[in-house]
């Protein structure tokens, strides 16, 4: 059993973490399994703090116990000639992509992501608003280390860009919010930035289908926007033929902002349709070809009609954030994912005592 | 009843086999390791599957699926005897052209299906070399690769859901054509379980438009070491084409004797490039990759004229495994993968390990990922042959894991390299492998004995696997 003094010994200064929860910054993988070994020893709940930008998952526990990721912030590795970065959990996704570009690199991560944290991404299942033509976030994963609830530390995966070696644990831990283990470092896959970008407003999305694979089609509200990347002669006869306005660069809009924020699943071909279906007031962004649609609100009105009619298409309509208590009766992930029985007896291997970020995931677990 | 006369009144009497002569066919994939199974079924349908699982576990008899059998590490071999499940008869295609996906039996063979999707003018991009007769479920099984999956990723990144038989039969469907399922990505770690935590009766996958325009240039070099520089090179600069694949001498030698496919017998090395895209892209890339290629001392860069010219490139190599059957009796095949800036080292050591052992080793690769296959042909019939390519095949997974590789990049572990799991992974790491293993497949059914070594689950002194049996390498 850990003593409880070697945890204090990594007690921390953490912004809005109240006295009576303690605040712990480890900085290696031992002072990780040490903490975890404490709280499961100890049945305390874990919530594993990166930037802080995905808490509003789930429905989470009171947490007796905030760990830090903030120590986790190094680069471990980069091999630029390889294209494979190796990161602390807890670095910046903003520091990393700035770092990578200098080399023409991205590791395709999400394009505005705040304070965001490669582990938090990671563990939320947040892509990129490229991930119609590069792929989403977990296909970025290539080896992890993990420390499961119970204090083990386990690597999975390689430091290299293909790879069968054994279950594919990476893609595992993206989107399972931390209940596998904390993510303290992570080996990504970069994809080279090539020479030219540009964004092309457009009034109607149906103008993309000139582009055989753009980088991205998106509409919010008030734009709607092809974006393309390529050689130089490649972006001007493609931004040529999508007439319209020209903005040089890849011109990212942010997310919707409201009080309420919400991530509407649909299948690809739906995305119009349900942006045709959102209640008065909610404001959206959506990457066409993919069915991603992320929206906010000041009102929860509107919201079940919209669940309903996403899950009767195989879609889903959940709760990215909302102020306490606002959403009493509905759950934040909709109906619960199959195989839930399954996932509770995975789980178990990993974080027996359900100590890390219980009831985030879907189903409640 | 016994184990055959419940599958016969679950399926039918003929789709349920156990004469030897039939047992012998579904003995071994193609790798070098045969097992014996009880019976084979050929199933129809996910609810005849389901039954099949239920009476595995009546009997307590493993059950091991197949698809084609082109694994090369005897993920389909039934070294533990028990029923053979063959997908082949699950071969329902339907497609969804608005949303670019299709569901897809698991018996579906891999080109059938860019075939049957062309016409939309859609394909599936992982095109494993064996792609005219594996099986999607093979395919999904493995995480399978190919030389177009350098830009696109291997099988896992374009499948998006999956209906598969679990332990107890129970079926479920996971993932869908709606991103980001909630939940843990359970359909994300049935690919590439290799058979051993499920059946996959039918995968959702994803689809791409049909490429615009494309280039296909076939690149002669007069050392091998220039070839792999030159890949090395590309993705250094940041350049990433739709596959970089590299024959060497020998290897074209061969396929040409066989497919004339106008390979560059002469040269050392040759260089198969292609890139994809709009027009003015790819005639902007096959010129930059003919500038590395010269600036790597190429001999000459030839241009595929027309579709048949790019057809008749891929196919030569394509057959290339196949090719050697003229030269030796058998062929022994490791598939490895190192970082791109380590293939020069890389090639060169296992050059020289095949030097050593005096064995002909002859290479046909994905360079642009790194995933070696250097090929040692060999006779197994001659006194002490296989016991020296082994050991021989043992020291280049191990000079490629010296320089920061794994063990395999798209074949997989199966049986053959299980046992060198523990090279890769620390007694935790395999533990953690083994817990997963166990939420799975609690009582071990779903093709036992592969993928983790004896032991793997830390503090089992249970041990349901058993080493490597006796006779199972042919
Ligand atoms: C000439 C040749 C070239 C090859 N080229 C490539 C290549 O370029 N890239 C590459 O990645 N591989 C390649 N391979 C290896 C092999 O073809 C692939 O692994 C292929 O995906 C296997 O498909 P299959 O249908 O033959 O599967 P099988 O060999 O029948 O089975 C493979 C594994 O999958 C499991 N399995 C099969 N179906 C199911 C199912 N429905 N549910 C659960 N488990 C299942 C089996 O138990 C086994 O473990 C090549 C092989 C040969 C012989």
């Amino acid at each position: 059993m850990t003593h409880p003094g070697d945890i204090m010994r990594l007690e921390a200064e953490i912004a809005g973490v109240p006295a009576d929860v303690l605040a712990v910054a480890p900085s290696t993988n031992d002072e990780v399994a040490s903490v975890l070994r404490y709280a499961s020893d100890s049945n305390k709940v874990v919530d594993v703090l990166g930037g802080g930008t995905h808490h509003g998952y789930g429905s989470p526990r009171q947490p007796e116990i905030v760990l830090s990721m903030g120590r986790f912030d190094q680069t471990e590795a980069w091999n630029p000639e390889d294209l494979t970065v190796v990161v602390g959990g807890g670095m910046p996704i903003e520091r990393l992509e700035g770092m990578l570009a200098e080399r023409s690199q991205t590791a395709v991560l999400p394009e505005v992501p705040g304070s965001s944290t490669v582990g938090g991404a990671i563990s939320a299942g947040m892509s990129s608003l490229r991930r119609g033509r590069l792929y989403g976030t977990r296909e970025r994963v290539l080896e992890v280390t993990l420390v499961t609830g119970d204090g083990r530390v386990v690597r999975a995966g390689g430091r290299v860009v293909k790879n069968v070696t054994g279950y594919d644990l990476p893609r595992l831990v993206v989107g399972a919010f931390g209940s596998l283990g904390v993510i303290t470092s992570i080996c990504l896959k970069l994809w080279p930035v090539p020479p030219a970008a540009m964004t092309v407003i457009v009034d109607d999305v149906s103008a993309a289908d000139v582009v055989s694979r753009p980088l991205a089609v998106l509409e919010s509200d008030d734009r709607k926007a092809v974006f393309i990347w390529g050689t130089e002669s490649e972006v001007e006869a493609v931004s040529g033929r999508l007439r319209g306005e020209e903005i040089p660069g890849l011109d990212w809009p942010v997310d919707p902002a409201g009080s309420l924020r919400w991530s509407l699943r649909v299948p690809p071909a739906n995305t119009s349709e349900a942006i045709a279906k959102l209640p008065g007031g909610w404001r959206y962004l959506a990457v066409h070809g993919v069915g991603d649609i992320r929206l906010a609100s000041d009102s929860r009105q509107g919201a079940g009609a919209l669940r309903s009619w996403a899950e009767g298409i195989g879609g889903r309509l959940v709760v990215t954030e909302s102020p306490p208590a606002s959403l009493p009766d509905f759950d934040p992930w909709g109906e619960p994912p199959p195989a839930i029985e399954l996932q509770r007896r995975v789980i178990a291997q990993f974080d027996p005592r359900r100590i890390i970020n219980p009831g985030r995931l879907a189903g409640g677990l | 009843m016994s184990l055959v006369d419940d599958l016969r009144s679950a399926l039918s009497h003929d789709r349920v086999l156990e004469e030897p002569l039939e047992l012998h066919l579904y003995s071994k994939d193609a790798s070098m390791m045969r097992g014996e199974a009880t019976c084979v079924v050929l199933t129809e349908t996910t609810d005849e599957v389901a039954a099949v699982v239920r009476i595995a576990e009546d009997h307590r008899v493993p059950i091991v699926a197949r698809g084609a059998g082109t694994g090369l590490t005897a993920g389909a071999s039934p070294t533990e005897g028990g029923i053979v499940l063959s997908t082949t008869l699950m071969n329902d295609i339907e497609i969804d052209v608005d949303n670019r996906t299709a569901w897809v039996g698991a018996g579906v063979i891999n080109l059938d299906l860019s075939t049957y999707a062309e016409p939309y003018g859609l394909h599936f991009a992982p095109d494993p070399s064996s792609q005219s007769v594996c099986t999607i479920g093979g395919n999904v099984a493995n995480n399978s690769g190919g030389a177009h999956c350098l830009a696109e990723g291997a099988t896992t990144s374009h499948v998006l859901g999956l209906e598969v038989v679990l332990a107890g039969g129970e079926v479920v469907v996971l993932g869908g054509e709606a991103p980001d399922s909630p939940g843990l990505d359970i359909k994300g770690i049935i690919v590439g379980s290799e058979g051993t935590l499920g059946i996959v009766t039918s995968a959702l996958v994803r689809l791409l438009p049909l490429d615009p325009d494309v280039r296909t240039l076939l690149i002669d070099f007069e050392t091998m070491e220039e070839a792999t520089q030159t890949v090395s090179d590309m993705i250094a600069a940041g350049f990433v084409p739709a596959a970089l694949e590299i024959m060497d001498q020998k290897m074209m030698v061969a396929v040409e004797n066989w497919l004339h496919a106008g390979f560059p017998t002469d040269a050392a090395a040759m260089l198969l490039a292609e890139v994809v895209g709009e027009t003015e892209a790819v005639t902007a890339e096959a010129a930059l990759i003919s500038e590395m290629a010269y600036k790597n001392n190429a001999r000459g860069v030839e241009l595929a004229e027309d579709e048949a010219h790019r057809a008749k490139l891929w196919k030569g190599r394509k057959s290339a495994f196949g090719a050697l059957a003229q030269i030796s009796p058998d062929y022994y095949l490791h598939d490895t993968v190192v970082p791109r800036s380590r293939l020069v080292e890389t090639m060169d050591e296992v050059q020289q390990i095949a030097d050593r052992y005096g064995l002909d080793v002859y290479n046909v690769f994905h360079a642009g990922d790194g995933n070696l296959h250097p090929l040692i042909s060999f006779d197994a019939s001659e006194e002490g042959m296989l016991d020296k390519v082994q050991r021989a095949g043992e020291e280049m997974v191990a000079a490629c894991l010296r320089n920061g590789g794994a063990l395999s990049g798209e074949h997989g572990i199966g049986l053959e390299k299980r046992d060198m799991m523990r090279a890769s992974f620390t007694e935790l790491d395999l533990d953690a492998q083994a817990r997963l293993k166990e939420a799975f497949d609690p009582e071990g059914l779903f093709n036992p004995a592969k993928i983790l070594p004896e032991g793997s689950r830390c503090f089992d002194f249970g041990g349901t696997r058993r080493p490597i049996p006796e006779g199972a390498w042919v």
